[in-house]
């Protein structure tokens, strides 16, 4: 797309990290034209594409929505497709790219997300319907208005791991859930279509769960689609001490799906 | 690093709950001096007339507000999920924290200057 906007000089510093030569992360520092519509995201592409091939990083649908350029800049966990560099620029006219925090670097931008995808796992992320003896569901579900509008909330997730690793408590603690699956619990547990409410309360309810969450808030600050997974967690809390009669009120809900 | 009122307030929280455990054993010292009689309770509470003491008594007394504060404006969010407001909340309580401290540790601080 052409822009005729005037370009203006930006000093990007990227960390970069080989694994196999260097010692450890170093900060390396590229000098870019841009405008006003250059994405960090672009300013990468054009040091990979311009100045050095080697800059390693994720990137995917460029729209915010695959959740795989996910990175620190200037402090702050960001979607880097969505952002543009002016208005990033710090008062020497600088933008820092770092990968996302607390996670094993495997190259330069990119992360080991596997402790993510592992908690995630925990959780059960997916729907357990309720039991149909066997045999195919029959009509279908009737979920009132009220009852999606709880849940936008957290249904708008992407799993891009910003919040996961802005959490503090996942800094200290590689065994905590993480604010991302218990969102999802979240959406689960309250989904009404769910039968397992009582078991997802007492699996978030553990050691590892919600009580674990030192309400730091890093990951409401953190998430570029703006959820709240803090919220999450506290309804989580409450729920979790009343997870039998919680269930009970879910099997007398389905009767009506 | 990830840098926010929110790290912030759980760094000092952290901070304040270690020392007032670290607190704790040093108390139950000076208190346990009275199984030993009026004498050995009073030369140990002595100890602790030194001016270092009575500076760190008001360090103790910033440590106090500072959790309990921190301690309500969680639990004002752990029961009404005000999570829009973590900002704000964090911000009152700090000038909370500031102001009661002044309030109390002043006059402390004027007791432990003048000595007596």
């Amino acid at each position: 797309m052409a822009n005729h906007e005037p370009t203006q000089k930006a000093t990007i510093r990227v960390q970069r990290f080989n694994p196999d030569v260097d010692p450890k992360p170093y900060l390396a520092t590229f000098e870019i034209d841009i405008t006003g519509d250059t994405t960090i995201l672009d300013a990468l592409e054009l040091i990979k594409g311009t100045l050095d091939g080697s800059l390693t990083f994720r990137r995917s649908c460029r729209h915010a929505i695959c959740g795989s350029c996910a990175m620190n800049v200037n402090g702050r966990n960001m979607l880097v497709c969505n952002r543009r560099v002016n208005a990033l620029l710090d008062r020497q006219g600088r933008v820092t790219i770092r990968p996302l925090p607390y996670l094993p670097i495997i190259k330069d931008l990119v992360v080991d997300r596997s402790s993510f995808w592992e908690q995630y796992l925990r959780v059960k992320p997916w729907l357990i319907p309720p039991a149909t003896n066997g045999g195919p569901m029959t009509g279908e579900y009737h979920v009132l208005p009220e009852e999606v509008e709880a849940l936008k909330m957290a249904e708008t997730c992407i799993m891009c791991g910003a919040c996961y690793s802005a959490c503090q408590v996942v800094a200290m603690n590689k065994q905590y859930i993480g604010p991302h699956a218990l969102l999802k619990a979240f959406l689960r547990v309250l989904d009404p279509r769910d039968a397992a409410p009582a078991e997802r309360l007492a699996n978030v309810g553990g050691e590892d769960g919600v009580f674990r969450c030192h309400t730091i808030f890093n990951c409401i600050d953190a998430c570029p689609k703006g959820l709240d997974p803090t919220f999450a967690i506290e309804t989580l809390r409450k729920l979790a001490q009343k997870r039998q009669a919680f269930e009970a009120d879910r099997l007398e809900r389905q009767k009506s799906l | 690093m990830y840098k926010t009122t929110g790290f912030i307030s759980f760094l000092f929280r952290r901070v304040s709950g270690v020392a007032l455990v670290l607190y704790l054993f040093m108390h139950i010292w000076v208190i346990g001096a009275a199984n030993g009689g009026a004498e050995a309770f009073n030369a140990r509470m002595a100890v602790l007339q030194a001016p270092l003491f009575r500076i760190l008594e008001v360090a103790l007394l910033t440590a106090v507000i500072y959790h309990g504060f921190d301690g309500i404006r969680l639990l004002i969010v752990h029961w009404f999920r005000v999570t829009e407001y973590r900002q704000s909340l964090f911000y009152a309580m700090f000038v909370l924290f500031v102001l009661v401290s002044i309030v109390g540790g002043v006059p402390l601080l004027l007791f432990a200057l003048e000595g007596n």
